[in-house]
Parts: C-alpha cells; sequence; structure tokens
C-alpha cells in the first residue's frame, strides 16, 4: 500500500454559498470520508489556516505568500492509501470539493528506499 | 474523524437565525452588522473544520461558542479603531456578569421571536420585510435572496441595507420586546409568512415550480410564532392552511418536473401525517370564532385534501367558501376566478362561461396566463373546442415558464 498526498487547491471565499450549501458541503464530505475509511484508503485529513508566510533564499524575505482572498491556494490535504497513482487518481476523483468547482492535486509519497 | 454523524436538516439555516438573536439579545441590535458578519464566518469556519474533521459533538455549542468569540473580537477591533471606549466595558460586562449567555432553547425561541417581530416591523414595505426576514432569520444570503425571489443582487442589497439600519435604530433592544407585543403583533408576522409561503408555492416564475425552502422557512417560523401566540386563531389558520399545502406538494410536480393538475394527482402520495398536523390546526382555529381569510383558505385546502378523488370533492361548499372569501376581498381577481372553476365543478361549465367573459385582468402576476388557462379548460369541458383551442394559444403565449407551457401543450393535445 502505498501514500499519496492529495492536496485542495481553492480560493477561499465562501462569501457566494448559502448556509444550505455549506451544510451540504461538509455532509458530502463527511460521507465520503466515511466511505474511504471503511475501504481503508484513509488515514488522515486537516485543513490549513488561511494566513502564512512565503520565505524564500538565502536573504530569507519573508512575504505574506499567495495566500490573498480570491487567489487559489492550498486549503488542506489527505493522506490517501492507493496501490497505484492511477487508483489515487480514482480516489481523489470522488472528493466533493470537485463539485464545488475546486482543484485537487495528488502526488504519491516517496518512502525511504530500506 | 469525528463519529458524532449527521446534522439535523437545514441545520445550519435555522441556527443562523437562531445566533443573529441570541446575540442581537446580548449585544444589541446596534451591532446588527457585526453580528450578521460574525454569523457568516462561523459557518465559514465550521465549513472549513467540520469538512475535514467531521461536525463536533455539539455543533450547536459549537456554532454558539465561535460566533460569540468572533463577535467579541470584531467589537474590540473596533472600538480600539474607533475610540468608542465603553464597549471593552459591556464586553467585560457581559463576560462576567452573565453567568450564562447562552440561554437555554426556551430562552432563545423568544429571542428569535422578537427578532422576528423586528423583521416585520411596519416602517417597512412589505417586500423589505420578506426579505429582511429571510436573510436574519433564515441565513438567506443576498444571492439566494434574488434567486428565490426573482430580483435583481443589486436592488437585494441595496434592500437589505436600508432594512437593517431602520432595525438598527427601531429595534435597539430586544429585551425591551415582549412575547404579549409579539401576540399582539401577529397580524403583521402572519401576513409576512403568508407572504413567504406563497412566494414559495406559485409558479408563476420559477423553472423548478415550487421553491421548498421558502415554504419550509414560513412554516417553521408560524410555528415558533404560534408558541408566542398559542390563542390567536388566525396564527393557528395560517399553520393549517401551510401544512394542507405542503402535504400535497410531492403529488404536484412530477419527476420531471412537469406539473400534475388537481384531478390527475396521485392522491396516495399526499403526507397523510401533514394533513392530520393541518387538521388540528384548523380544529383549534375553528373554536374561536375566526373566520378570516387564512381560515377560509385552510377550509378550502381541507376539502381538498379530504376527499378521496377528485369525483367526490365537496365543490358545493368550495364555491361557497369563495364566495365568502370574495366578500372579504372584493377585489382579488384571483379569488374570483378561483370561485368559477369551483361553481363550474359544482353545476357545470356552461353556467360560469358568461361571468368568465367579464372579468378583467387586474395587476396580479400571472393572472392573465390564469384566466386564459381556466376560460381554455371551461370550453374544453363544455365541448366548445374552438374556443377552447383559442384560449389555450393565448394562455400559451402568456406562459412565463416551462411547467406552465408544458401544462397548455398537454391539454391542446388532449382535445
Amino acid at each position: 500500500m502505498k501514500e499519496f498526498l492529495m492536496l485542495i487547491r481553492e480560493d477561499a471565499n465562501y462569501g457566494e454559498l448559502s448556509a444550505e450549501e455549506m451544510q451540504a458541503c461538509i455532509e458530502k464530505h463527511y460521507r465520503w470520508v466515511e466511505e474511504l475509511t471503511e475501504k481503508g484508503q484513509f488515514k488522515e485529513a486537516q485543513p490549513l489556516e488561511a494566513g502564512g508566510a512565503h520565505i524564500r533564499g538565502k536573504q530569507r524575505i519573508v512575504s505574506d505568500g499567495p495566500f490573498l482572498e480570491g487567489k487559489e491556494c492550498v486549503s488542506g490535504y489527505y493522506i490517501l492509501l492507493a496501490e497505484s497513482l492511477e487508483e489515487a487518481i480514482e480516489i481523489a476523483k470522488g472528493n466533493p470539493d470537485l463539485d464545488w468547482d475546486r482543484a485537487v492535486e495528488v502526488r504519491e509519497i516517496m518512502p525511504m528506499e530500506d | 474523524m469525528d463519529t458524532s454523524g449527521q446534522l439535523a436538516a437545514h441545520f445550519f439555516r435555522e441556527h443562523s437565525g437562531r445566533m443573529v438573536a441570541s446575540l442581537a439579545r446580548v449585544y444589541g441590535m446596534e451591532h446588527l452588522d457585526a453580528i450578521l458578519d460574525a454569523v457568516q464566518d462561523t459557518f465559514e469556519t465550521a465549513l472549513t473544520h467540520w469538512r475535514y474533521h467531521g461536525p463536533p459533538h455539539h455543533p450547536r455549542a459549537w456554532l454558539s461558542r465561535v460566533a460569540r468569540n468572533k463577535l467579541i473580537n470584531a467589537l474590540k477591533h473596533a472600538s480600539r479603531h474607533h475610540h468608542v471606549g465603553d464597549t471593552e466595558a459591556l464586553l467585560h460586562d457581559v463576560s462576567t456578569t452573565d453567568p450564562d449567555p447562552w440561554p437555554a432553547d426556551e430562552a432563545n425561541t423568544d429571542g428569535q421571536l422578537q427578532l422576528l417581530v423586528a423583521c416585520c416591523h411596519p416602517a417597512l414595505g412589505e417586500r423589505d420585510r420578506i426579505l429582511i426576514t429571510l436573510h436574519i432569520l433564515c441565513g438567506f444570503g443576498i444571492p439566494e435572496l434574488a434567486n428565490a425571489l426573482q430580483m435583481k443582487t443589486e436592488a437585494v442589497k441595496k434592500a437589505v441595507q436600508r432594512s437593517k439600519a431602520l432595525l438598527r435604530q427601531k429595534t435597539p433592544n430586544l429585551r425591551q420586546l415582549n412575547l404579549a407585543d409579539a401576540a399582539r403583533q401577529s397580524p403583521t408576522v402572519c401576513t409576512i409568512l403568508y407572504l413567504v409561503f406563497n412566494e414559495g408555492y406559485k409558479a408563476t416564475r420559477n423553472a423548478k415550480g415550487i421553491d421548498f425552502d421558502l415554504c419550509y422557512e414560513a412554516l417553521r417560523l408560524a410555528k415558533l410564532l404560534h408558541t408566542a401566540a398559542p390563542a390567536e386563531a388566525e396564527v393557528d389558520a395560517l399553520l393549517a392552511l401551510m401544512f394542507f399545502g405542503v402535504a400535497r406538494f410531492p403529488a404536484r410536480l412530477a419527476a420531471y418536473g412537469d406539473w400534475i393538475p388537481l384531478e390527475d394527482q396521485n392522491r396516495s402520495l399526499w403526507d397523510q401525517q401533514l394533513i392530520a398536523e393541518g387538521f388540528r390546526y384548523l380544529d383549534q382555529a375553528q373554536h374561536s370564532g375566526y373566520a378570516g381569510n387564512y381560515y377560509l383558505e385552510a377550509l378550502i385546502a381541507s376539502h381538498h385534501c379530504a376527499a378521496p378523488d377528485f369525483e367526490a370533492t365537496d365543490w358545493k361548499a368550495i364555491h361557497h367558501l369563495y364566495q365568502l372569501l370574495e366578500n372579504l376581498e372584493p377585489a382579488s381577481t384571483l379569488i374570483r376566478l378561483n370561485r368559477l372553476i369551483a361553481k363550474s365543478y359544482a353545476i357545470g361549465p356552461l353556467p360560469v362561461i358568461t361571468e368568465l367573459e367579464t372579468i378583467a385582468v387586474d395587476g396580479t402576476p400571472g393572472i392573465a396566463f390564469l384566466l386564459a388557462a381556466t376560460k381554455a379548460h371551461v370550453y374544453q369541458r363544455a365541448g366548445n373546442t374552438t374556443r377552447a383551442r383559442a384560449a389555450y394559444e393565448e394562455a400559451l403565449s402568456l406562459a412565463q415558464n416551462p411547467l406552465d407551457s408544458q401544462l397548455i401543450r398537454k391539454r391542446m393535445e388532449a382535445i
């Protein structure tokens, strides 16, 4: 079993979502993760705080980073369990975030070779 | 992930009004904007966290705590920037002297009621009252309101701003509004809830047919009003009317979204439990001798609900009730039209044709279409296919949504 990192990218502006839609979004995720857990495909998931810092280069230049409202940035991550990238992609396609037009990125976590 | 399970249906929407009411009671209506922002913000935070971790064990307490903290932070921030001075003292006061800033359910119901009465303030126009009630008590956002009431987003935004300013000004302290006031103002509130319900029920402008959300919210708020004014027959009658309406929703629309006229509805789809609720409220209204328009409308609906099939409908009684309703509202073309339809089933289509032809169209939205469609159907039943066809053509040209056009085409094919 391999581990895959799934990053959620979205512009963190929920202003247009109604209360009903927000609730629907939460419920869809809840059911989806429950399903993944049953199949043994879920390891963990965490949201990321919208703020943060971007530090670059030898000068250690600190900037606010691309976390401005209205810009797409990473809003959270999942660790998925799958046999192959193909399988991980199929799992990722089930993420309800896609129904709200967000984007996800799936990458295999490279284990240390023995 | 948490295993606390699913949220109740409409949990967020209902808690939106609940939280606004609690916060407005404790911190005052003058902070209405900050309160609404804090509540919206709280839902966004919930969306961020619950999406990953599932809802917490006590979602209600979680929302309340987060909303309160957000509001306190916002108010502190504002006082720091504008030197309001005593906000800090107010915040301090509240957190130390109020042992339970999150009142139990009963008090919270009162809070929502007080807010409901405030939103139905007579100084606001009818449409503004509908908008602000849905916005503040039901958590409808601006785009949602624009969509539900077929208005431009900008117009909704302006109306809501205007109403909020007036509410801040007219209702500085919700605690001063007591339940007796709420009961006294129940007729105004009833009018607004009746309009919200009809807005959801009427099919004239909406491709969906019925906007269940609006009807559901009107029903929920009417039940809330009933807790303050249980002795008001008008509220009972309104609730009866609403229950008879929602009970029949499942049969009104086909799975593929077409209208199904009363005579073709599968009555086994009517929700008998909701109908029973309707009769319970109708019973309560009956004992008071109140005979206003909600009561008459509820009685008419009760006759439909009680009929085992279309042929068994007591059209004579319904016709009589429409006559009484017409006496109350002589200017309403819609009521007159409905009376004639009832009469056509009670004694036959021919006797109503003359009167149908004399009806002039008034300003009621969609009335021209209804009139043409009614004429067509009556002519069809009277065997005058030429007249029927012409009237259907006219109705088709007046139809304002695909469901109506679809129904007319079907009827034309049947000639």
